[in-house]
C-alpha cells in the first residue's frame, strides 16, 4: 500500500500548494494605511472612520478609467486614512460568486440591473445615512426598490447624440437641426445634394447590432417619450407594439438604402461600429452625421489626432427626444461599516459631485459636478443632462438577457428580414426577461 | 471509459501459470487506474451530470424548466429547455418555411460543416498525400499545406475576416473584394449574405484542417506495402486504379478515423464562426448558439440543454473512433 499513501501525499501536497496560491491572490492594499489621520477638511466627513480602515472595492475599470477613479477619490483616502482594497473584473460571475459566497466586497461599482438582482443583499443608502439631495428624482427612482435607494449613480454616459463636423456643415450650409421634422428635412436636403446623410455602420462581433437598437430608442424617445421607454422595459407595452414598429420602419428606411447610409443595408451590417465614426471624419468624409454615444470623442480624437473639438467634430442631441437615453454604473454598498458610510457621504456631497467632474470620468449625475467639467465636451454633454427631464435606460441592458435577441433582430431586420416575425420574436424574449 | 474496460477483459486473458509475484489481484488494475478515474470524475464525469441535471432547470437554476412554459403554447414541462433548443429556431408556420429556416438555424449550419468541411479536408487532405508522396519536394509542399494549424482558430478567423472583408467606399481593404472589384465587379458582402456566409466560413475551416488529414493519411500511404503497388502495375494497373482499389482499400480503417475524428471536430466548432461572424446573418452553429444562450442571454437552463443536445450528437462519434482504436490495438 505504499502506493497509496503516497498517493495521498502527492494530493495533499497539491492541495497546500493550491490553498497557498489561493491566499497569495488576494490583491495587497493600495495606500499603506497611515499611521495619524490627518485633521479632515471641514467638506469631507470621516466619522467614525479609524486610520487604517480598509474598504475592498470590485468594479470593472481599469487602466485610465482606473486612475481616474483613484484621482476622484484621493481626496477622501487622503482625509480620512482609510486603504482601498480594489479589485478590477469585468466577469460578472466574479461577482456573482463572492456575493454567493458570502464574501462580497464592501463596495461594488457595477451596472444598474445588479440593484435588482441584489436588493435584499445590498445596504440602502438610507441605512449609511446617505443625502441624496444632490440626485435628479429620475435617478432616485432608477435605483430604488420596493421602496429604498439600494445605490448611488456615479458614472454616467448620454447616448441620444449625433456627432457631425461643424466645418463640412459649414462648407455645405447646413445648420444644426432642433427638431426631428427640421432632422428628416436635413436628411432629404443632403441626399439631394448628392451627399451621404448617415453612416450607421453596427457590426461588433457577437453584439452586432447595438448601434442600431440604440438609434431605434432614440427614435421611440423623439416618438413615444420616455414613460413609453420605461413601460417596454417594464414589460407592460410588448417589443411588437405599433410604436415600436413604427422606429424600426423609420431606421430601416436610412439604414437600408445607400442614398441614405455608407453602403446600404450590406454597409450598416458589416461596418464596425468604430469605422463608422471615422467614415463622417475623413477626407473627404464618407457621411455628414453618426449617432453614438459619448465614447465617439475618443475614437475620433485616436484616429484623428489633429482633429480639433468644436471646430472639426461636435454633436448635438437628437433633435426632439424628449428625455436622454443613457446609461449608468452604480455605486452598491454591501457593508455599513463606517468607513463605508464616509465614502458613500463623499460620492454623494458637493466635493464628490465637482471632483468627480474635474477629474472627468464620464458625467457624474451628482448635480454638485455640473458647472466643473474641464474638458468642453464633457462639459457641454452635462448641460444636457442637466437640462434634460427623462433619462431612460438602453432597453437591451435594462431586462436581463435581453439584449442579445435585440440585437439579432435588428440586424436581421437591417439584412432584409421579415418585421413582423423580428418584433414578435423579440417580444417573446421581452416577456420572458420581464417576468 | 469504455476503452478501459475492454483492455481490462484483455489483460485477464494472460496465462494461469505464472510466479506468485507477478499474479495480480482482482482490484489491482483499478488501483493503477485511480488517479485517471478520480481526474475524470472530477473534471468530466461530475460536470457532465451536472449539466444534464441543470438542463431540467430554469434559467438561474433555482426552479423547474416547467415553470417557465408560457400559457397557451406548447410545452414539454420538465423538458421545455429541450423544446427551445430543438424548435425554437423554426418556423413551422408552412413546411416551405420550416425548410428554410431548418437550413439557416444551428442544426442545419452544423450539417453543412459536416458535410462540405469533412469532404473538403479529408479529399484535398488525400489528394496532397498522394501527389506530394511522388515529388522530390515532398516536405516542403507538406509543410506548407500543414501550415495552417499551427495558427490558432481565432487567429485565422481575424485573418479570413479581413480578407473577405466589405469594404462600402472605393477602396477596398478585403483583398477578394479588392480583385472583385479591381476586374470590374461588384463586391460581395461575404460574410453577410446568408447561405453564401457560411459556405465562406467553411473555406476557413478547410484550410485549417487540410494539413491535418493530409498528414495523418500520407503515413498511412507510405505504410502501404511497396511489392503491393508493383505488383498491381505489373498486371496492368492504371494509376487511377491503383489508387481507387490499391491504396484506399488498404488505408480505409486510417480514412474512417480521419472522417469521425473531422466530424467530431466540426460538431464542436465555435471560434471561426464567434470570431467572424458572432453566429449572425444565420451563420450560428450548435456550439454558438450554446455559447450565447449560457452566457450572453444568462440561460443556464438552455445553454446546458443544447450542450447536451450537442454531447448525444458526438457520442457515436467518439463511440466509433475508441472501437477503432482497439480494433488497432488488437492487431498490433
Amino acid at each position: 500500500m505504499f502506493k497509496k499513501s503516497k498517493f495521498w501525499a502527492i494530493l495533499s501536497v497539491v492541495l497546500v500548494a493550491s490553498m497557498l496560491l489561493a491566499a497569495c491572490a488576494t490583491p495587497a492594499p493600495t495606500a499603506a494605511p497611515q499611521p495619524q489621520p490627518q485633521p479632515a477638511p471641514s467638506d469631507i466627513s470621516c466619522e467614525g472612520v479609524t486610520a487604517g480602515d480598509q474598504i475592498s472595492m470590485l468594479y470593472q475599470w481599469s487602466g485610465q478609467e482606473e486612475e481616474r477613479l483613484n484621482a476622484i477619490l484621493k481626496p477622501f483616502v487622503d482625509a480620512c486614512g482609510v486603504a482601498i482594497v480594489p479589485e478590477a473584473s469585468r466577469d460578472q460571475a466574479l461577482l456573482d460568486t463572492k456575493v454567493q459566497a458570502g464574501t462580497p466586497p464592501d463596495v461594488v461599482f457595477w451596472g444598474s440591473t445588479q440593484l435588482k438582482q441584489y436588493a435584499e443583499k445590498l445596504v440602502a443608502m438610507d441605512a449609511l445615512g446617505v443625502d441624496a439631495a444632490n440626485y435628479a428624482d429620475y435617478w432616485k427612482a432608477m435605483g430604488t426598490i420596493d421602496g429604498k435607494l439600494l445605490g448611488l449613480p456615479v458614472k454616467a454616459d448620454i447616448k441620444s447624440i449625433v456627432w457631425y463636423s461643424p466645418k463640412a456643415f459649414t462648407e455645405a450650409g447646413y445648420t444644426v437641426p432642433t427638431t426631428w421634422e427640421e432632422l428628416d428635412a436635413l436628411v432629404e436636403k443632403m441626399v439631394a445634394d448628392g451627399k451621404v446623410p448617415w453612416s450607421m455602420g453596427m457590426e461588433s462581433g457577437d453584439a452586432t447590432g447595438w448601434t442600431g437598437t440604440d438609434f431605434i430608442e432614440d427614435i421611440i424617445l423623439v416618438k413615444q417619450g420616455p414613460e413609453y421607454v420605461d413601460a417596454v422595459i417594464a414589460g407592460t407595452t410588448p417589443y411588437n407594439d405599433p410604436g415600436v414598429q413604427e422606429a424600426y420602419e423609420i431606421y430601416g428606411k436610412w439604414a437600408k438604402d445607400e442614398k441614405y447610409t455608407i453602403g446600404g443595408a450590406a454597409g450598416t451590417v458589416s461596418t464596425n461600429f468604430n469605422d463608422a465614426i471615422n467614415k463622417v471624419f475623413s477626407t473627404p468624409p464618407e457621411a455628414m452625421m453618426v449617432k453614438q454615444s459619448g465614447f465617439a470623442a475618443g475614437q475620433i480624437t485616436t484616429t484623428y489626432p489633429t482633429l480639433v473639438y468644436g471646430e472639426d467634430f461636435d454633436f448635438f442631441q437628437v433633435p426632439g427626444v424628449k428625455g436622454l437615453q443613457g446609461g449608468a454604473d452604480w455605486g452598491m454598498a454591501f457593508s455599513d461599516k463606517p468607513a463605508v458610510k464616509a465614502l458613500f457621504a463623499y460620492l454623494a456631497s458637493n466635493k464628490g459631485g465637482e471632483e468627480w467632474a474635474k477629474v472627468g470620468f464620464d458625467l457624474t449625475p451628482n448635480k454638485a459636478g455640473t458647472t466643473t467639467y474641464e474638458d468642453a465636451s464633457l462639459a457641454k454633454k452635462a448641460e444636457m443632462l442637466a437640462a434634460t427631464t427623462g433619462f431612460v435606460a438602453d432597453i437591451g441592458d435594462a431586462i436581463p438577457g435581453f439584449g442579445v435577441t435585440e440585437f439579432r433582430g435588428v440586424t436581421d431586420w437591417v439584412n432584409g428580414g421579415d418585421l413582423a416575425q423580428i418584433l414578435s420574436t423579440i417580444a417573446a424574449a421581452q416577456a420572458e426577461g420581464t417576468k | 471509459m469504455a476503452a478501459s474496460f475492454l483492455i481490462f477483459k484483455g489483460g485477464k486473458m494472460a496465462s494461469p501459470r505464472v510466479a506468485t509475484v507477478m499474479k495480480q489481484g482482482k482490484w489491482t488494475p483499478w488501483f493503477y487506474v485511480l488517479p485517471a478515474l478520480i481526474i475524470m470524475t472530477v473534471f468530466i464525469v461530475y460536470p457532465m451530470i451536472n449539466t444534464v441535471g441543470l438542463s431540467f432547470l430554469n434559467k438561474d437554476s433555482s426552479a423547474s424548466a416547467a415553470t417557465t412554459c408560457v400559457e397557451g403554447e406548447a410545452c414539454w414541462g420538465a423538458l421545455e429547455n429541450y423544446r427551445y433548443a430543438l424548435t425554437n429556431e423554426i418556423n413551422t408556420s408552412t413546411p416551405l418555411t420550416a425548410w428554410n429556416t431548418f437550413w439557416t438555424s444551428s442544426y442545419g449550419n452544423t450539417i453543412k460543416w459536416m458535410v462540405f468541411m469533412v469532404a473538403g479536408t479529408v479529399i484535398i487532405g488525400l489528394v496532397f498525400a498522394v501527389l506530394a508522396d511522388k515529388v522530390k519536394y515532398e516536405p516542403l509542399a507538406k509543410s506548407i499545406i500543414f501550415m495552417p494549424m499551427a495558427i490558432s482558430f481565432v487567429g485565422a478567423g481575424v485573418i479570413w475576416k479581413f480578407m473577405y472583408n466589405y469594404g462600402t467606399s472605393q477602396v477596398q481593404i478585403g483583398v477578394i473584394n479588392a480583385v472583385i472589384t479591381a476586374l470590374g465587379g461588384k463586391a460581395i458582402p461575404f460574410l453577410s449574405q446568408p447561405i453564401l456566409n457560411t459556405f465562406m466560413l467553411i473555406i476557413v475551416g478547410v484550410w485549417m484542417w487540410t494539413g491535418f488529414c493530409m498528414t495523418i493519411l500520407s503515413s498511412a500511404i507510405k505504410s502501404i506495402p511497396e511489392e503491393v503497388i508493383e505488383a498491381s502495375r505489373i498486371d496492368g494497373a492504371t494509376e487511377w486504379q491503383v489508387f481507387m482499389q490499391i491504396m484506399v482499400p488498404i488505408i480505409a480503417p486510417t480514412i474512417v478515423v480521419v472522417i469521425t475524428t473531422m466530424v467530431i471536430n466540426t460538431l464542436k466548432l465555435f471560434d471561426i464562426v464567434y470570431v467572424m461572424t458572432g453566429g449572425n446573418f444565420g451563420t450560428d452553429v450548435i456550439a454558438t448558439r450554446m455559447y450565447r444562450e449560457m452566457y450572453s442571454s444568462y440561460n443556464t437552463g438552455r445553454g446546458t440543454a443544447i450542450a447536451v443536445i450537442l454531447i448525444i450528437l458526438i457520442i457515436p462519434f467518439i463511440y466509433m473512433n475508441i472501437k477503432r482504436f482497439i480494433q488497432q490495438e488488437a492487431i498490433r
